[in-house]
């Protein structure tokens, strides 16, 4: 053997130590300054404001649709946000403060979740192409998603700021005559149809994220969340309806605030 | 021409490349890993079953050592193995399953308590002691008297592969992927380097090292129906065949695996049978028993393959539009047990049968396995001819294997000969042998080379066509040089391969194209795998006896007295159309453990005349140092510790040991 | 009584005449574009994509390129698009496709030709980025008992080490078609895998430091993509989301 090995050269025995991983030179965690925490925040703050809004959004469908239940139900649920019942007396200033807030809100929402739209023409096609090549319906719906979420941020700035500069103008004839009258109904339509989808999914993707259910439940989850979407959906529809029917044969008097038949009783005495 | 430098060439980024490249990294030197494919989609990690390694935590393999690890690899090997090797491989296997373990390795562990196992058909509850709780459990394999193969479900190979690879890439160990060896870089004494071509743009570049390790793998893909990858096809094997002074030793001991499904040749692992799997014929009647009553479908790989086939043929196989087979029932194991501890078992059933191997019986056939022939080496990993050359794993002829593997034994002689050999480059590096002296002609040459025979291929517009030839090998080597063999048969295939090789030279291309160009590199494989299968085929017919896997119908019986030696194949001439075989003898009279029966399997060996004598010196040996502890019993015997690295020579703790 | 096989529908007369569209393309070749080329073969029993694709290479076009290591489902080299969706071709039986196979490369990655990609490089750049590796402090000795672990544990550690780098999760993630920088679900599983290693001594505030941002684990838009076409049923929406938490948490200090 012209190159056998010799050992004894080596230093005494001792026991086999496993050599344990050299770390690179590089991208050593220790060495460089620690993250910024923000990214989690700004993460956890985009599925908390969405689950605020999307709260919101299911008690105001909650409320709104009082009007099929009968007209004094819609006005005392309006009276009753305006602090009539702890103030004595109601506060359109208060509707102001909570569609300022519900605004402050979208906005944020949406200045966090703009961060994931694609940014430029190429992210635009690359997301495009990847889509229709997939087939895949998580990936698509998110695609209805940014569209429902871009046409929100007109549609409810709207309808929000309408509420927030004119709070005395909720209640039976004045909702309707916003809705007829005022020649609102179409965005109401497509606000309903946005928020409703852009909820319903957002809702579902939220669970998900955060895996608050197990990976099992997925094809449950989107039942529920076809089961959401349709209910407000009609539920919606049924309540705009009503405003539009109601808005129509109030047309000629439009701009008359209703008064509740308690409250007219004790006016003509 | 691109020159690029390292200490440490290694050839092949499966397990055996990556730990021998860890090894030398380790001690300071610079190595470049270069590879066919990401190293972590290297065929080590279809191994499945698992890595053997005398740990003893499981009850059933209680009483486990290094001794008796030794001993059921020589058995295995049909005493074709070199003794020295199994025992500096017994002895560092445990240290490489602790290692991996530390490394990550997800190694199945002890749970202590009652469990049931499935044993020989019957379901055996096996209680396991709880200080061995959370410890490194085992199953079992075929041709060992304890469960000692360790496992991490049936991804094991997996595992290991994904831990080692890690490891190297935190050691920041280049691999130069998709970049295929073509020739080495030698002057018929020393090996500088190796020719390497890029697959992606077709670019030679020279790799210009100080010592050279191929760790290529086995070339299965030699054979029609094979287990192996497609990337199997042994040119770490071929290039270093065609320096012509380095040999490929027992080409001939092919081993076939008895359980691969049935067309496709994919594997299922011995872990179903270790884990009380049964073989089935047409009648649904378990047949083992009847040919091997002691093992059963445990038996060594090559006995159970050759019962099959020998079942297959008096009449019992099961017939399906592509031919016949048998069946190989895990039912019995329970869904949860599949589930599991087999699952790479139940997905591949799934996907490429369509079936449940829950509720339904799998059709498996042998195919080609495993090459326990290669590059030959001496215990440290040299390779015999070349200086500077090193080669380990399934690509080298260590000569842990012998004529048989023994199922387990390959996947831990990745990385137990990675340890090795890794510091042996290492030593051989630092000492005044490694200094390279490699004038830039000798590089220049050995580039033009390389490049001339590439030139010449995709210039020729011969008759030729290198996928019929490749198809035709296969088939010649499925059907003539397979688990039965036969002289007449044998010398039909060479005959036909040396026909083939003579075709080869006339090889045509349809396309020219730049670039990767998959029509150049098939039709320069070939020519290198034909030599490959020349050396098969040509060991197989002038080896006239039965060892191991190699079976011949007309010579049935292991024949100490004549064929106790290995095959050396060597190609001098590039011309030549076969190759030159020499014999290199193995010595009883070195041997721990004379030649005898091995425990399964035919009872008829002709004896080595020098049996009975060594046989005395080991009992009076043993009854001398009957008091003496174990190890130094052992060392008396058959010394092997020196061969180690120091750090591997120390004791392996086992539970219950006194400390 | 023989709990057999599958009952074989009649091998009709006559096997489907296959037509497989390739989306063709070698880079070395100069001014050239990609495009589709479509092949037609016969469909035999059982026949794979791999069995289809060296068919046509051996018998129609010599000059195709596309990489296949294992054909067993188990290394990861063959993930290509088929019919637009990210799958391992070895596995991918013909009988479940239409007689129109499309194959297209897996997007994202580096495109070596026709049907090859670069998957290696990308995934050793990833774990060279997150380090996937044990980082443990305390040396260990081979030759003493190995550090007990509950076998539960072990268990649960395999089933995110199953990964097999094939690609298919990259390519079937929305976010990752847009950001190149995002580490995917391959690469978030692999700090999952370590998180739960004991034997690797990061701590949360360490793996944050890998993927706490939004090319780490708050840039994955949970479309699940990657979920739904891991070949080896990883359950890759837990543990993105169990991540994320975990992540979240350290947003809270």
């Amino acid at each position: 053997m012209s190159h056998s090995i010799d050992y004894t050269a080596n230093p005494p025995m001792g026991p086999s130590v496993i050599p344990d991983a050299p770390a690179l030179p590089t991208n050593n965690p220790i060495s460089l300054p620690r993250k910024s925490r923000w990214p989690a925040r700004l993460d956890l703050l985009q599925s908390l404001s969405g689950l605020l809004l999307a709260l919101f959004l299911i008690a105001h469908m909650a409320f709104v649709s009082t009007i099929l239940i009968s007209q004094a139900a819609f006005y005392n649920v309006a009276r009753f946000f305006e602090g009539a019942w702890l103030l004595g007396r109601p506060y359109p200033m208060l509707v102001s403060l909570v569609a300022s807030a519900i605004l402050a809100l979208l906005m944020l929402h949406a200045w966090l979740a703009m961060r994931k739209f694609p940014a430029g023409f190429r992210q635009y096609r690359a997301f495009i192409a990847h889509k229709n090549r997939l087939h895949h319906g998580d990936t698509s719906l998110w695609w209805l998603q940014l569209w429902t979420g871009f046409l929100l941020f007109f549609l409810a700035s709207i309808h929000l700021y309408d509420m927030l500069s004119q709070p005395e103008l909720i209640g039976p004839y004045a909702s309707a005559d916003r809705v007829w009258s005022g020649g609102m109904w179409p965005l109401y339509l497509l606000l309903l149809f946005s928020v409703e989808l852009h909820g319903g999914i957002g809702l579902y993707r939220l669970l998900v994220k955060w895996g608050l259910f197990g990976d099992k439940t997925r094809a449950r989850l989107h039942l529920a969340r076809h089961a959401f979407s349709a209910f407000f959906i009609t539920l919606g529809l049924l309540t705009l309806l009503a405003y539009i029917d109601l808005g129509r044969s109030h047309a000629a008097q439009a701009g008359e605030r209703y008064i509740p038949k308690a409250a007219a009783q004790t006016a003509t005495h | 021409m691109q020159i690029i430098h390292s200490d440490v060439l290694i050839i092949g980024g499966g397990l055996a490349g990556l730990r021998a490249g860890l090894a030398a990294r380790k001690r300071g030197q610079e190595v470049i890993i270069l590879s066919l494919v990401p190293p972590k989609r290297s065929h080590s990690a279809a191994a499945q079953g698992g890595m053997q390694a005398s740990l003893g935590n499981s009850a059933r393999g209680r009483g486990d050592n290094e001794d008796v690890h030794f001993e059921d690899t020589v058995r295995g090997s049909d005493w074709g193995n070199d003794q020295l090797v199994a025992r500096m491989f017994a002895h560092t296997a445990p240290k490489a399953v602790r290692e991996l373990a530390a490394w990550g390795v997800p190694w199945n562990r002890v749970q202590a308590g009652d469990h049931t196992a499935i044993i020989d058909g019957q379901p055996v509850t096996i209680n396991e002691a709880t200080a061995a709780h959370g410890l490194i459990t085992a199953r079992d394999f075929g041709g060992t008297k304890k469960w000692r193969t360790c496992y991490v479900s049936d991804g094991t190979g997996h595992a290991m592969l994904y831990a080692v690879s890690d490891q190297s890439i935190a050691a920041g160990i280049p691999v130069h992927e998709r970049m295929e060896a073509v020739s080495l870089i030698h002057d018929g004494t020393r090996c500088h380097g190796a020719i390497v071509r890029n697959l992606m743009t077709g670019k030679l570049i020279a790799y210009v090292a100080r010592a050279t390790c191929i760790a290529t793998g086995g070339f299965g893909r030699i054979y029609q129906s094979t287990t192996n990858a497609v990337i199997n096809e042994g040119i770490g094997a071929a290039i270093a065949l065609d320096t012509g002074v380095v040999p490929l030793a027992n080409m001939e001991a092919v081993q076939f695996h008895p359980t691969a499904i049935f067309p496709a040749g994919i594997l299922v692992t011995e872990g179903c049978r270790g884990d009380g799997g049964l073989l089935r014929d047409v009648d649904g009647h378990r047949f083992m028993p009847d040919y091997e009553p002691e093992k059963k479908e445990l038996a060594s790989r090559d006995v159970v393959s050759r019962r099959m086939e020998a079942h297959i043929k008096s009449g019992k196989g099961v017939r399906n539009r592509f031919g016949e087979h048998l069946w190989l029932d895990i039912t019995l194991l329970g869904e949860q047990h599949i589930n599991g501890k087999l699952r790479e078992v139940k997905e591949i059933c799934q996907h490429f049968l369509g079936i449940d191997p829950a509720h339904q019986w799998i059709p498996v056939r042998p195919a080609q396995h495993y090459s326990m022939g290669g590059i030959r080496t001496r215990p440290d990993g040299a390779a015999y001819g070349l200086d500077g050359l090193f080669s380990c794993g399934e690509a080298a002829c260590w000569d842990l294997h012998g004529f048989n593997r023994l199922g387990g034994n390959s996947v831990a002689e990745t990385v137990v000969s990675g340890m090795i050999v890794g510091e042996a480059m290492a030593e051989f590096c630092n000492s005044s042998a490694g200094e390279l002296n490699v004038s830039t002609a000798l590089i220049r040459d050995c580039w033009h080379r390389a490049a001339d025979e590439f030139t010449t291929i995709a210039q020729s517009s011969g008759p030729e066509n290198a996928s019929h030839l490749m198809h035709e090998m296969q088939q010649t080597m499925s059907q003539k040089v397979g688990i039965v063999r036969h002289g007449p048969v044998l010398q039909s295939a060479v005959d036909t391969l040396k026909s083939l090789i003579l075709r080869s030279r006339k090889i045509g291309l349809r396309r020219s194209q730049p670039g990767a160009n998959p029509e150049l590199v098939l039709a320069w494989r070939i020519r290198k795998m034909l030599k490959l299968a020349l050396c098969v085929a040509e060991g197989a017919l002038q080896r006239t006896e039965s060892r191991g896997a190699h079976f011949r119908e007309d010579y049935p019986q292991r024949n100490d007295a004549e064929w106790l030696k290995r095959t050396l194949a060597y190609w001098p001439d590039p011309q030549q159309t076969q190759p030159t075989l020499s014999y290199e003898t193995l010595d009883v009279l070195t041997m721990e453990l004379p030649p005898g029966w091995r425990g399964y399997g035919a009872r008829d060996a002709i004896e080595h005349p020098d049996t009975g004598r060594r046989q005395a010196e080991v009992d009076v040996l043993r009854q001398q140092f009957a008091s003496a502890d174990r190890s130094t019993r052992q060392a008396a015997l058959l010394d092997f510790s020196q061969q180690l690295p120091c750090h591997l020579r120390g004791d392996n703790e086992r539970l219950g040991d006194a400390t | 009584m023989i709990p057999l096989f599958r009952h074989h529908t009649k091998a009709s007369s006559q096997p489907r005449r296959l037509t497989l569209k390739i989306l063709r393309y070698n880079p070395a070749e100069l001014n050239a574009a990609p495009s589709f080329q479509a092949f037609e073969i016969d469909e035999a029993d059982g026949m794979t994509l791999f069995i289809a694709l060296n068919e046509i290479r051996a018998t129609q076009d010599p000059s195709l390129q596309f990489d296949f290591v294992c054909r067993a489902g188990i290394c990861g080299s063959c993930a290509m698009l088929v019919d637009g969706r990210p799958a391992l071709a070895c596995r991918t039986l013909t009988r479940d496709l239409s007689a129109q196979i499309t194959l297209a490369p897996l997007p994202f990655f580096e495109l070596i030709g026709d049907l090859s990609v670069n998957t290696g490089k990308w995934m050793r750049g990833t774990s060279e980025r997150l380090q996937t590796w044990i980082h443990a402090v305390e040396p260990v000795s081979a030759d003493i008992l190995e550090t007990p672990m509950a076998p539960e544990l072990a268990e649960a550690i395999y089933e995110l080490d199953r990964c097999i780098e094939c690609g298919c999760c990259i390519a079937a993630c929305g976010t990752a078609q847009m950001r190149p920088d995002f580490v995917g679900a391959v690469g978030l599983n692999k700090i999952a895998r370590f998180r739960l290693d004991p034997r690797d001594q990061r701590s949360d505030d360490d793996f944050y430091e890998l993927i706490g941002d939004d090319s780490g684990v708050f840039g994955c838009m949970s479309l699940l993509g990657c979920h739904d076409v891991c070949p080896k049923q990883l359950s890759l929406q837990t543990q993105i989301a169990f991540l994320r938490r975990k992540m979240a948490r350290l947003g809270l200090n």
